[in-house]
């Protein structure tokens, strides 16, 4: 069962055609540092043309420091970015949406208080040219362009069902909604790679399987790469071709989804080694340890305790680590149950 | 949400939304016809009302066109400044040196450079507006309330240059403005006598049409931008920087863009307030200005150009309208008789006022008007209750938190 629906799906891109403007991207031994964290460390994979390609990994892994690294909000100490003759990691943000990469925030960085019409409308900033005083004295070009642009935009917010919305200031519609705009404003900047980073976190079941079905009609209709970060594990592996998983800022797995589900290294990732016990179970001897050393001083006693605490906090923060993946890498059908 | 309950609230809300569509086609013939009746009002004006109303009038345009600009920079793209008073002054000073004469006055040698009122103003503007742009490379390096710090020794430098360049300002005496003048028609007493149906139009009627299509000008330019692609970007940085940059906005080249505009309009305000006042002093430039101005996008409502404008007008006129009505208004009277000075009851008003904006409605006097509007509008409802309605039928309690938006205070 574990790997039946995911290898099923991870055919690689079946059907539909891949543009032949749409270059590989190529991360080559990428690290970042923040003083003495290496948020990455020597990460390299290949995003294939018109794949939809996963970036997975526990909290703290370098998922969205390596978003960051694509699309240039955050530059790499070393290696290199790739995208044709593009090279990512030495570009400016704003050049990098330039030539086509976009990107979809897991924390939504709209303008609530803009309508969705506006922000999709930033999407199209740079197929766009009025300036100031184009925009200043409405002159006709400036007028024309937008109506030409907001025909296009009608669209793609018809494609992620917020047709009806698009004159809602974004402030006040629902957290889904609010995501899907996100999308929607990547995708109105014609992307060539599409950035998506968590797209579902927060969705209910229902909302998620939209998603995950706008994800895929997007690569068919458009025949872009897109690469996704995501802890759904559910949606991961019914939607990926290709899969990376970061451990600690390392590149630990990278494969087909069928190929990473069963990689000890993964399953050690995400569910810690065996030989450590139920974290919560050790809390509870240290605390018998230290009612048996109860003979000890008052003060001293208050220090211990605190110290005994201390360490069972620690240990709580292990087990939260190591039991995150309640979405268990191989149970495919638990889409939405995570957030 | 499945295929099939997302078309079941598409419906209800198509359904819903045709209630509102007559409501929308009303609004759409009946806010031209009370934009043009406003318009008739206020150039009907200057044959009805007296000189003091006409003068203040002026002053008032003079505020809006600066506190429109000041609200694009603060209010629009995020970035506290309390130069303006600065760029006033910049404007100011170089409309009074370029179309003003040689002379002394005494103990001062002035230098004028003697061109057309029209010239002085138009590089009264581009010199503010060269300040700004020199001025901002700093402000795309520093955020918040560091760039209000910063931007506060401009008015220092302002100050000190004011009263020091003796040729150009008048030093600390100041100097006179020359009036303005148009091809041969001064917007002065004379030159030419004129009368409207057998009302004498003199300086202050002159200035008052001068300053409605100024402030007119600058007000529909500030609309159009604010609508238009720069707008939008500009108003993205200020919300999320990162998220405009990854969009594809150049963040630091619109924050220097904006930097310029803003002052090209704080140059024009200062241009007006030398007419209005009909002369330049260094004390009129302090920090004070700074702080009325920004007083008015607060009070009107940042990042709202109406906003700008209905601050603009209750900050500039009131201290004007006391001064007025000091004897008919408790507690304020003139110097020495026991009551407040005008100006500063006005000054104790603003404070109240700006602790009664925050405390109680952070969109300001735009956003009071916006409810009274909302409601003469639309007795069942504003935009804000549109949203639940429309997917009300399928309401699950959806995670409606969205996480605070940079909003607009």
């Amino acid at each position: 069962m574990t790997g039946a629906t995911a290898a099923g799906s991870a055919t690689g891109p079946a059907g539909p055609e891949i543009r032949s403007d749409i270059p590989p991207v190529e991360v080559d031994g990428v690290s970042v540092r923040f003083g003495a964290i290496n948020a990455l460390s020597d990460v390299s994979f290949t995003v294939q043309p018109g794949a939809i390609h996963a970036i997975i990994g526990p909290n703290g892994a370098g998922k969205s420091t390596m978003f960051n690294v694509l699309s240039g909000v955050y530059k790499a100490a070393e290696g290199q970015v790739r995208f044709g003759e593009h090279r990512l990691d030495q570009m400016r943000p704003y050049k990098i949406a330039g030539i086509g990469v976009a990107r979809a925030f897991q924390n939504i960085a709209l303008s609530g208080t803009q309508s969705v019409a506006e922000n999709l409308m930033l999407g199209r900033h740079h197929l766009t040219k009025a300036g100031f005083l184009a925009a200043g004295l409405r002159l006709p070009k400036a007028t024309r362009e937008g109506k030409i642009h907001g025909a296009r935009i009608a669209e793609i917010a018809e494609f992620l069902d917020l047709g009806e919305k698009l004159h809602t200031p974004v402030g006040v519609l629902s957290y889904g909604d609010q995501k899907r705009v996100e999308v929607a404003r990547a995708l109105c900047t014609e992307p060539r790679l599409l950035l998506l980073d968590e797209p579902v976190a927060g969705m209910n079941a229902e909302e998620t399987d939209r998603m995950a079905a706008a994800i895929l009609e997007i690569r068919s209709a458009l025949g872009i790469s897109v690469v996704l970060v995501e802890h759904d594990m559910g949606m991961v592996m019914s939607l990926a071709d290709r899969v990376t998983v970061l451990d600690f800022g390392r590149l630990i797995a990278d494969g087909t989804p069928a190929q990473v589900q069963s990689d000890p290294e993964v399953i050690r990732a995400y569910l810690g080694s065996g030989d450590e016990a139920d974290p919560a179970e050790a809390a509870e001897h240290h605390a018998a340890e230290h009612h048996a050393a109860e003979h000890h001083a008052a003060e001293h006693h208050a220090a211990e305790h605190h110290a005994a605490e201390h360490h069972a906090a620690e240990h709580d923060q292990t087990a939260e680590a190591g039991r995150r993946p309640a979405a268990d890498p191989r149970s495919s059908d638990s889409s939405g149950a995570t957030s | 949400m499945s295929e099939a309950t997302v078309t079941a609230p598409a419906g209800a809300s198509r359904a819903g939304g045709s209630a509102p569509a007559p409501a929308r086609s009303r609004r759409s013939w009946l806010k031209p016809l009370l934009l043009v009746a406003l318009l008739v009002v206020l150039l009907a004006l200057p044959l009805y009302v007296e000189e003091f109303w006409l003068r203040t009038g002026f002053a008032v345009f003079g505020a809006i066109v600066g506190a429109i600009g000041l609200n694009l920079l603060v209010g629009n793209s995020g970035q506290l400044s309390l130069a303006h008073a600065f760029f006033l002054a910049v404007g100011a000073v170089s409309y009074t040196y370029i179309s003003g004469e040689e002379g002394g006055l005494g103990v001062a040698e002035l230098g004028g450079l003697g061109l057309p009122p029209i010239v002085g103003m138009i590089v009264g503007v581009l010199l503010a507006g060269l300040a700004g742009l020199i001025f901002s490379p700093l402000a795309a390096r520093l955020r918040g309330i560091y760039l209000g710090v910063a931007s506060l020794a401009l008015v220092f430098i302002g100050i000190h240059v004011l009263n020091s360049w003796t040729e150009v300002t008048g030093g600390f005496n100041g100097r006179a403005a020359p009036n303005f003048e148009l091809f041969g028609f001064a917007f002065a007493n004379r030159d030419p006598e004129l009368y409207v149906l057998g009302v004498p139009f003199r300086e202050a009627e002159r200035l008052w049409y001068l300053g409605l299509v100024l402030a007119l000008a600058a007000y529909l330019f500030a609309r159009n931008l604010l609508r238009g692609r720069p707008g939008r970007a500009l108003q993205t940085q200020r919300d999320s920087e990162v998220a405009a940059s990854v969009m594809g906005v150049n963040v630091q080249g619109y924050k220097a863009r904006i930097f310029l505009v803003s002052s090209m309009y704080a140059g024009l305000a200062g241009v007006m307030y030398a007419l209005s006042i009909g002369s330049i002093a260094p004390e009129s430039f302090g920090l004070e200005l700074s702080i009325l101005y920004l007083a008015m996008i607060v009070l009107g409502g940042l990042g709202s150009v109406n906003g700008a404008v209905l601050g603009a007008i209750f900050v500039s006129a009131l201290p004007l309208v006391f001064q007025r009505y000091a004897d008919l208004i408790p507690f304020v009277g003139d110097r020495g008789s026991g009551g407040l000075a005008a100006g500063e009851a006005a000054r104790f008003l603003f404070g109240a006022a700006i602790v009664v904006v925050i405390l109680f409605e952070p969109a300001g006097l735009a956003g009071i008007a916006r409810r009274i509007t909302g409601r003469f509008r639309r007795p069942g409802g504003s935009v804000t209750q549109r949203p639940p309605e429309s997917h009300g039928p399928t309401s699950e309690p959806t995670p409606s938190d969205p996480p605070a938006q940079g909003s607009t205070t």
